[in-house]
């Protein structure tokens, strides 16, 4: 059973059976020949007129690819364009052909193994990944140059197949054929390379970076590969057929219930609306946002606006980004939330020597405070916008009530210097404080008296409440939201788990407001109150998640998650009214 | 002519990984100058889009730009910039994909 199972990385999530189709994609073998003096500048233009072909070939795969898998990912094939006008190299190679009267295709190979080794020998992961975007250029050039019909290893594929490779390139991968290939092995690659980027956003199941692949699958007839767990199962009996064809089965009837709660009113079972709000970090976010049926933006983070910019934004850039959100959304509430800069996050203006502790450090509103020309621009930017829409603003890390005063006197004074100016703004925005430290979380009860509102940030709350930073992988499994003293600030701010503590606005990342609006049409609040009461009353996290589980488990049919997928514990904030 | 030499720090958490070293090369080659770009004892071809994914500067490295020619201080200015500005894709983070 065990030689039969297969672990490599899971690049592209997805279930895939088919028969195994091996493809050959390296170098072709280029015969050692020399050409007389007399033929060389003959040579040098064949190479240049080969060059631009495939130029032109990889200029169509790019705009196959904006089709196909979106113009970010599109943007893979820029590198491999530049190449071919990359004038050291293609210069080299013209130079060697010279020197040496070699053919043009030998010249080719021989430069491109010069990166090859370079590359290898540099050890940089990186780099190593990215040489099967060179190999790429160079299999088609030099197949071009010696008149090879190129790449047509699609071609001959006529039932359902998984296709196994010691390397594939992301033009290989953008041209293959969904119908047929239904999932896709590779030896060489991450999740990171770029053949596993254009997979995932085409929708190809693929499993990369198992080692001997093409060795250890070659024999078999048939095989189950799963994406998602990175494992290749090999000439699966029967049952192991049915069990995966079930799980498959399972995932696109979950794919279709999530499409349908896209279009449904997000309330529980006993009628009480749970507003659901998207967190929007980039612009591109506001149609995903829309697109998965968002009331609103609940965390609108401003810190794109400064970075990759060498000066700060401007007053009007602010207010006409703010205004766009706001037109994404009539009738809905834009929560602002104002600079939340710190450690990695500087813009240059600002930057200082690095912190021994950014996350305890000169951060967000301290900074903000600290900055007064920074901060006031952009609360006069969100009062301008707030004219025609409901915008609110949000103050991130607050661990002092003062620092909402202050924030709020800065927003009384730039409201009476924009009337004294006769420029159009809004009087005054609903003020709220982010509740993300524990600090904050015990001292709700002041904050309500001189806040507009109170919402809280789960990741940020569980890192200090936990101790735990969440970027470190030794410590990832103690970054855990369900933690009964996590639990407990959250009943302390909300005076009574989200829903079940009486929360009545959630706001998350747009993907996931499907399958939180799904969980919410499942629950009545009773339900949801006594299981929130008894994870507080847990002795641990392990158990807290083991009761929330089991609580919903009578409630919702949990078969439809993914047997490995946990409650989407990321980027989640809900709000209360005060 | 003029020759300019000047140090960059990389900022962006990805450092100068393909996207970067294209968006260098597509600047550079705007260009008349020759640009030449050091990291640590490795010299690379600032217009060479092979040279540059050679260089693989990590976040917080310092390289070294130096142009050679009648617009030189015009192409380091933009090239400075572009550094500066982490290649536009400071929100870009390694492992941002294994967020939960």
């Amino acid at each position: 059973m065990s030689e039969r199972q297969l672990k490599g990385i899971g690049v592209s999530p997805g279930i895939g059976v088919g028969r195994v189709v091996v493809v050959r994609w390296a170098l072709p073998e280029v015969p050692h020949r020399v050409v007389s003096r007399t033929q060389v500048e003959k040579e040098v233009r064949r190479l240049r007129a080969a060059i631009k072909d495939v130029r032109r070939h990889f200029t169509e795969l790019r705009a196959r690819a904006v089709e196909r898998a979106g113009v970010d990912a599109a943007r893979i094939f820029d590198a491999q364009i530049l190449m071919l006008e990359d004038r050291e190299f293609i210069g080299a190679v013209a130079e060697l052909i010279r020197e040496n009267h070699l053919t043009a295709e030998k010249a080719f190979e021989f430069k491109t193994l010069e990166v090859r080794d370079l590359w290898t020998a540099a050890g940089n992961p990186l780099l190593k990944e990215r040489l099967a975007d060179v190999t790429g250029v160079a299999i088609r050039v030099i197949q071009h140059l010696m008149h090879r019909g190129a790449e047509d290893v699609w071609d001959g594929i006529s039932q359902p197949s998984i296709v196994v490779a010691k390397e594939l390139s992301p033009g290989l991968t953008v041209q293959l054929d969904r119908e047929y290939v239904v999932g896709l092995i590779s030896e060489e690659g991450t999740r990171t390379s770029h053949a596993a980027i254009l997979a995932h956003s085409i929708g190809i199941p693929a499993v990369f970076g198992l080692r001997n692949a093409v060795e250890r699958v070659r024999a078999a007839k048939t095989v189950i590969l799963d994406g998602t767990r990175g494992t290749v199962l090999l000439d699966p009996t029967p049952e192991e057929r049915a069990e995966a064809q079930r799980s498959e089965a399972l995932r696109g009837e979950m794919t279709a219930r999530l499409e349908e709660a896209v279009t449904q009113p997000s309330v529980t079972l006993d009628g009480t609306h749970i507003a659901l709000r998207g967190n929007v970090d980039l612009p591109a976010e506001i149609a995903a946002a829309k697109a998965y049926g968002a009331e609103g933006v609940g965390l609108l983070r401003t810190e794109f606006l400064l970075t990759g910019h060498s000066t700060l934004p401007s007053e009007d850039e602010q207010a006409t980004y703010f205004r766009r959100v706001a037109d994404a959304f009539p009738g809905h509430p834009v929560v602002v939330r104002t600079y939340d800069l710190g450690g990695d996050k500087f813009p240059a203006p600002f930057r200082t020597a690095p912190e021994p502790n950014p996350a305890l450090g000169w951060r967000a509103i301290r900074v903000c405070l600290d900055e007064p020309a920074m901060f006031r621009t952009q609360i006069r930017a969100i009062l301008r916008a707030a004219t025609r829409a409901p915008i609110h603003l949000m103050i991130p890390l607050v661990t002092r009530l003062d620092e909402v005063e202050r924030t709020r006197v800065f927003v009384a004074e730039e409201a009476e210097a924009l009337k004294k100016a006769g420029i159009e703004a809004a009087m005054s925005v609903p003020v709220g404080v982010m509740v993300e430290t524990p600090a904050a979380a015990v001292m709700a009860d002041r904050l309500t008296e001189i806040a507009d509102f109170l919402s809280v940030g789960t990741n940020d709350l569980t890192q200090y409440t936990l101790v735990v930073d969440r970027g470190n992988a030794r410590l990832a499994d103690r970054f855990t939201p369900h933690d009964p003293s996590v639990l407990r600030l959250l009943k302390l701010v909300a005076a009574f788990l989200l829903i079940g503590l009486g929360y009545e606005t959630l706001s998350v990342a747009p993907p996931a407001l499907p399958l939180i609006k799904w969980l919410i049409r499942q629950v009545t609040t009773e339900r949801a109150r006594a299981a929130a009461d008894a994870a507080l009353a847990a002795r641990s996290a392990e158990l807290a998640l083991d009761i929330l589980r089991f609580s919903l488990k009578e409630a919702v049919d949990l078969s439809l998650l993914d047997p490995d997928a946990r409650l989407p514990a990321g980027r989640r904030s809900g709000s209360l009214k005060a | 002519m003029a020759v300019i030499e000047r140090e960059a720090q990389i900022v962006n958490p990805l450092g100068m990984h393909v996207r970067p070293g294209a968006e260098f090369v597509k600047v550079a080659n705007k260009f008349k100058s020759a640009v030449e770009v050091r990291n640590a004892d490795v010299a690379v071809n600032g217009k060479s889009i092979l040279g540059m994914m050679t260089l693989a500067a990590e976040c917080g490295s310092s390289i070294t730009i130096k142009t050679d020619g009648d617009d030189a201080e015009a192409a380091m200015n933009a090239l400075l910039e572009l550094v500066a500005a982490g290649f536009y894709e400071m929100h870009l983070k390694s492992g941002d994909e294994e967020t939960p």
